[in-house]
């Protein structure tokens, strides 16, 4: 037998107050002379003797029932009680119920979703319980969420918990799940533990799972029975798995091109799969998949026109269908009236003049320029006004002061873009230093010294053809290769990137990089090692030149270097001066008004909603009467494959771990009455104590009360003054 | 009664106790008592005559008036009334247990009141008061006079008295029964703590020599009521084993046996043509006086309308 509390069984000490009590009224004996010692006679003492017993007896009766009470308090259980006969204590548990909660439980099979087959599979394991049993409740998802902790077991309030409870569109993290039962088994104060874990048994998830992970979840049926409760269902599913930006610029009055990809998780063929193209949620684009195969993806554009500058919500969506979460892929672009660019120049007559080509660079039927350029020598440059600009070009600058440092770590943080070219007016020392103010480096990389590339003929290296992918290099992997390899550099800078930069192009044979990118605040810094005039290279002078640049100036407007939002991630709203209001405010899809407090961060002000706990568009706003910023989120695509584990392979990945899988109603309550085997004892220790007293109450009364029925016949005191 | 008298609880006995002259309690007790009572209610041997009444056939001879049977030629019987000169022996227990106090008025000390104000009662009639004073043996012996000086000997005799245990009643009754030249009326005020059929062969012997008896038997209220609480030990005064209980415990017990012997000495009484009274020594002495005289006198008009 143990204790849940064994600490209350210091309240067995209360045993001794009745016999301290006893002691007492025996050694606080008062005395007295006595004339009528006739009438004390031999049978008054007898019964005086018998009523010490008696006394003796009842103090045994209060004692033993004390020391129940007590037992009672400390809640005695046995963990096996098959030798216990029937009857005698109650099969008390505390039950842990996991129900994934991730946006594949809310796949429908027609009639009901996952998530609604698992309420009633714990439906079921409720029956199963007392009221005042301890009931936890997690909803597992990205972040798991404890909805009742160790609460009382009550049928109608749990039915009203759990009814309320709705799934996330949040995908499964299956690797926390095991640490976390096993807090909430050890916080809980029962005398036998179980737990239930309800799931879709999602492929993804569970297939192929790490050891640790597989030893993890053996733990856990160690410290409590473990049973599995799969409701999973079919693979149907389309999903929008990306929406992205292919082509144009980000300004008013272009058409910008959107590539959405529609993935179909289901075994069988789908056909004439019709995709949207929303702005601000008017359906400005339609296109129709006529058939996407099995584990397929297909990719279709959608043109946006863009008629008006300001951020514009763009969404991809799906006809509904057995998930309708995963359906709509969501994004923001701020489309500007124009995209301007200011291009520094550190000699004059160097690579401006190329740069500002290569960005004024169109098709012969596109009307307006997407770019205004404008050049200025690296002297003119504390004049400028870089709020102005979208783009700041550096190309060939020696030098920039520490204030100059300052200032443009303070645009890019602020969400612009820099591009950085190398020259040989470059004073490597003092970029390196001026770069790395407060330790924060400016550029990817630091500069050594220039190197030559080129070949005994004085040919230099083309680019590695091998490119990551970027959204810079996309136009370049759509090249002819002998076009591409025309393009050669004869000299470049030696670097040593930071720990925070990646390469985007490099020479072929060296890996020597030419393009480095790395973010700094919200913005992005791209460096060049080579330089923008045909001074160390023919790049100037290649096509590849006004294709690169022009993605690149895109790419930073578009912001398409920030990772996309989803659903867990965090928000933030970013302030360069310190705002009026110490809240800012989070509009979430669903209309929810989430205030979050303005904190200072890195000199920078910065509002940050923890995680963002809906798909779709949250806005941002720094009051709330101020306009506020679009935010795309969007949910995890990998969750949206919802093949489940078979029956026979859900069994065979919990062989001999010591957890049960309920693939059925029988077999869930099967698994129910072979784990309670223990008893809770407390309330037959408590029944039994209260017994007791009751006993004792009884006993002592009716030994008072039956000589007084002798002598309420004859009392000398009814004939006192008689006289015969 | 009681508007003659000061104040009811001037005669509690504890009150009474305060007071140094005897006498002066029993003046106090019977005086207020006695006031506009003319008759005795002590009626028995000296008789005179009250009136006549026509005569039945088993009135005695000797009554009959022949003087009136010679003018009128008709049977008249004469009928007496008590009268005051008669002899009364009152005797005292002064064994150990009437010493035993629950307040501040001992049963001796009560009795002493007691035989003083009877003493008093029956010299202001003019008659004779003897005195006995008795434990295990007779310690002194009175015979009957009529002064006052009695009630100061009662005193007196009390004081010098050492309480001795007393296993027996009936000696010491037969003792003072030979001491006694002429029948008198016997008043016995004690508690009577022996066996019944002793008590009552004591009783029987001054019976038989003709005297007729009262027992004033005189207790204490705890010992009527028994009320004691928590846990305590009884010395008995007349050196028993002690005994430590509970007492609210077997109160019932106790009570029955208290209440059995009472039965038995009511009933032993009654066979042996003994007036009984009990008296509660927390009762007021004019109380138990005026309550003991009211009984008599229902008793002796009982009995003379018997006779009629």
């Amino acid at each position: 037998m143990s204790f849940l509390n064994p600490l209350l069984l210091i309240a067995g000490l209360g045993i001794g107050l009745p016999i301290l009590a006893h002691l007492l009224s025996r050694y606080k004996v008062k005395r007295t002379d006595w004339a009528a010692m006739q009438f004390l006679n031999r049978s008054v003492r007898v019964r005086s003797r018998q009523i010490r017993l008696r006394d003796i007896l009842l103090l045994c009766l209060r004692c033993l029932a004390i020391l129940l009470l007590a037992l009672a308090l400390a809640k005695p259980f046995m963990k096996d009680a098959e030798s216990v006969p029937a009857g005698i204590g109650e099969r008390r548990v505390g039950v842990v119920i996991a129900l994934d909660a991730s946006f594949s439980m809310e796949h429908s099979d027609g009639t009901s979703t996952r998530f609604e087959r698992g309420i009633e599979k714990i439906d079921m394991i409720a029956e199963g319980l007392h009221p005042g049993d301890p009931v936890s409740l997690v909803l597992l998802g990205a972040e798991h969420r404890v909805v009742a902790r160790n609460m009382a077991f009550e049928p109608a309030r749990f039915d009203e918990l759990l009814r309320s409870q709705q799934a996330t569109p949040e995908p499964l993290d299956l690797d926390t799940v095991p640490l976390t039962l096993e807090a909430l088994v050890e916080a809980m104060d029962a005398p036998q533990k179980e737990v239930y874990l309800v799931t879709d048994m999602q492929a993804r998830d569970w297939k192929d799972r790490p050891a640790w992970l597989g030893e993890a979840f053996e733990d856990l049926g160690e410290r409590a029975p473990t049973t599995i409760i799969p409701v999973g269902g079919g693979a149907d599913n389309l999903a929008i798995t990306n929406l992205e930006l292919v082509s144009g610029v980000l300004r008013k009055d272009t058409i910008a091109r959107y590539r959405a990809t529609v993935r179909n998780y289901g075994t069988s063929p789908v056909a004439n799969v019709r995709v949207k193209g929303l702005v601000n949620e008017i359906t400005v684009d339609t296109k129709t998949i006529p058939a996407i195969a099995p584990g397929a993806s297909k990719t279709v554009s959608l043109f946006i026109h863009f008629r008006n500058a300001g951020p514009v919500r763009i969404s991809a969506e799906l006809e509904s269908d057995s998930l309708p979460v995963d359906n709509a892929r969501r994004t923001v672009a701020v489309i500007r009236d124009e995209v301007s660019v200011l291009s520094v120049e550190g000699s004059p007559g160097g690579g401006g003049d190329f740069l500002a080509a290569a960005l004024r660079a169109r098709g012969s039927d596109a009307g307006q320029e997407n770019f205004a350029v404008r050049s200025v020598s690296w002297i003119d440059l504390p004049s400028q006004d870089l709020a102005r600009f979208d783009v700041v070009v550096l190309q060939n600058v020696p030098d920039i002061t520490p204030e100059q440092a300052r200032v443009f770590e303070a645009y890019v943080r602020a969400g612009n873009g820099l591009i950085w070219f190398a020259g040989d007016k470059v004073d490597a020392a003092a970029w390196n230093e001026r770069s790395a103010l407060d330790g924060i480096p400016l550029l990817p990389a630091a500069i050594e010294q220039p190197v030559s590339t080129s070949d005994a003929l004085g040919v230099g290296r083309p680019l590695d053809p091998t490119m990551p992918d970027h959204s810079v290099c996309r136009p370049l992997r759509s090249l002819p290769e002998d076009l591409l390899s025309e393009t050669r550099f004869r000299k470049v800078l030696q670097v040593k990137p930071t720990a925070t930069s990646s390469t985007v192009l490099s020479l072929a044979g060296t890996s020597a990089p030419v393009l480095l990118e790395h973010s700094v605040g919200r913005g992005q810094v791209f460096m060049f090692t080579t330089s923008a005039d045909s001074a160390w290279n023919n790049m100037a002078v290649t096509p590849v030149f006004p294709m690169v640049l022009q993605q690149m100036v895109t790419y930073l407007t578009a912001r398409e270097f920030e990772r996309p939002r989803q659903v867990g991630d965090s928000l933030s709203l970013s302030y360069v001066d310190q705002p009026d209001a110490s809240e800012a405010v989070f509009d979430a899809p669903s209309k929810e008004i989430i205030a979050v407090p303005v904190r200072e961060h890195r000199n920078q002000y910065v509002a940050l909603l923890e995680h963002a706990r809906e798909a779709g568009f949250y806005l941002a706003r720094v009051s709330l009467q101020a306009p506020g910023v679009p935010i795309a989120v969007n949910v995890d695509p990998a969750e949206s494959e919802v093949a489940c584990l078979s029956a026979a392979e859900t069994m065979r990945s919990f062989e001999e771990t010591g957890i049960a899988v309920a693939q059925s109603e029988a077999d869930l309550l099967d698994a129910v009455n072979e784990s309670r085997t223990g008893r809770s004892l407390w309330l037959s220790f408590l029944l039994a104590g209260l017994g007791l007293l009751v006993i004792e109450s009884l006993l002592a009364n009716l030994m008072h009360k039956r000589p007084g029925v002798r002598a309420k016949q004859s009392s000398p005191t009814m004939a006192q003054t008689g006289t015969t | 009664m009681s508007e003659h008298l000061p104040e009811t609880n001037y005669l509690d006995p504890e009150v009474l106790q305060k007071l140094s002259d005897l006498e002066l309690v029993a003046r106090e007790v019977v005086e207020g008592l006695r006031v506009g009572s003319h008759r005795s209610p002590l009626r028995g041997f000296s008789t005179e005559f009250a009136h006549h009444r026509q005569y039945s056939p088993g009135d005695a001879i000797r009554d009959l008036d022949w003087r009136v049977y010679g003018r009128t030629d008709r049977y008249y019987t004469k009928l007496y009334e008590a009268e005051t000169n008669f002899d009364c022996t009152i005797l005292i227990d002064a064994s150990a247990s009437m010493n035993y106090a629950s307040g501040k008025v001992s049963k001796l000390e009560y009795a002493k009141f007691l035989a003083a104000s009877l003493a008093y009662v029956v010299l202001k009639q003019r008659d004779s008061v003897g005195l006995s004073v008795f434990d295990s043996e007779v310690r002194a012996y009175l015979p009957p006079r009529s002064a006052m000086g009695v009630i100061l000997q009662i005193d007196q005799l009390l004081r010098e008295v050492k309480s001795v245990p007393r296993t027996t009643i009936a000696k010491q009754l037969h003792d003072i029964a030979l001491m006694m030249k002429r029948r008198s009326f016997v008043i016995l005020i004690s508690d009577l703590f022996s066996d019944v059929d002793d008590i009552r062969a004591g009783l029987d012997h001054l019976r038989h020599d003709g005297h007729n008896v009262v027992v004033l038997h005189t207790l204490d209220p705890y010992e009527l009521e028994f009320p004691f609480k928590g846990t305590w030990q009884f010395d008995g005064l007349e050196g028993e084993e002690p005994l430590t209980t509970q007492p609210e415990r077997i109160r019932e017990d106790y009570l029955a046996s208290f209440g059995k012997y009472m039965e038995e000495l009511k009933a032993g009484c009654v066979a042996s043509h003994v007036d009984y009274t009990t008296v509660d020594t927390s009762r007021p002495l004019d109380a138990v006086l005026s309550e003991f005289f009211h009984e008599r006198q229902s008793t002796l008009n009982g009995a003379s309308a018997a006779r009629s």
